[in-house]
């Protein structure tokens, strides 16, 4: 009788273990990222899901964006959003692959158990979807401010202005000092 | 037993009084009110998470942000999670 009890009690906890789970990994790669890597990366997290008798429900690629702060000296990053379904066991693998044997160009990951149907969600826009960059130049370009752009050329010649006018108040100072000495 | 009546009021007392009065209608949390909001509260939502932090770059109290304390917690905790991934800044710089 107690063994009955102890085994009905412990059957959700078990077979909340072995039941499979819907999670999704948010990966951060250095920006030099490569097609190889990328393939890699898809591959080997395929085998080890597989293995686990899982599925993966969607591979996307986020694009490349600005850190808000540098990681490994970079200053921009690309995002890769994965999300699967397999058994809660498989997620200290997923950890391992990507501490380890992916190090090279993987730089942050985290790991969330997906809570709710739904799969929708919201991000920030990558450098590659922005219509418009924030570059100074290129926003001047566009509002016919090309009085502003120059803005190199500009140092450039104030140096040389400064020079002729030194030159002429160097002049005027000689002749006036020659005045008052006559 | 007779109650005492207090007849001189502090100004401290006064202060409290008009503050309170000032604010007829207290603050309500945005996600109580409307559901579907919470739904927002994500990690990778950063432009949305944006909004509860200061210019600096720290989470917004809920005194001033007037979340309620369950979806403050839920709030901060995607925050920092958004942080890790530097979706979003532990201090922001000056520039």
């Amino acid at each position: 009788m107690r063994m009955v009890l102890i085994i009905v009690t412990l059957l959700p906890i078990s077979m909340g273990f072995f039941m499979s789970h819907r999670y999704e990994v948010l990966i951060l790669t250095v920006p030099e990222v490569t097609q190889d890597e990328m393939k890699q990366l898809e591959t080997e997290l395929d085998k080890l899901i597989v293995a686990e008798k899982g599925s993966v429900i969607s591979f996307e690629r986020w694009g490349k964006y600005k850190l808000t702060y540098p990681i490994r000296h970079n200053d921009y990053g690309v995002y890769f959003l994965i999300r699967f379904e397999a058994p809660q066991a498989i997620t200290k693998q997923v950890d391992e692959l990507f501490k380890i044997r992916l190090n090279n160009f993987v730089v942050r990951h985290v790991v969330t158990a997906l809570e709710g149907e739904s799969l929708e969600y919201q991000r920030p826009k990558s450098l590659e979807e922005a219509p418009e960059s924030r570059d100074m130049d290129s926003f001047l370009k566009k509002n016919k401010m090309q009085g502003l752009l120059s803005s190199v050329d500009k140092k450039e010649a104030a140096p040389g202005q400064d020079v002729e006018m030194a030159t002429v108040s160097e002049e005027e100072s000689v002749e006036s000092e020659s005045a008052s000495a006559e | 037993m007779t109650k005492k009546i207090k007849l001189k009021i502090s100004a401290r007392l006064v202060k409290k009084r008009t503050r309170r009065a000032s604010s007829s209608t207290a603050k309500q949390c945005r996600f109580c009110g409307t559901p579907a909001f919470v739904a927002d509260i994500d990690y990778k939502n950063a432009g949305f998470l944006r909004g509860f932090l200061t210019e600096r770059g720290k989470i917004l109290p809920s005194r001033i942000s007037g979340n309620c304390n369950l979806h403050q917690r839920a709030l901060s905790r995607q925050v920092r999670k958004s942080r890790c991934m530097a979706l979003l800044p532990y201090i922001a710089q000056y520039n």
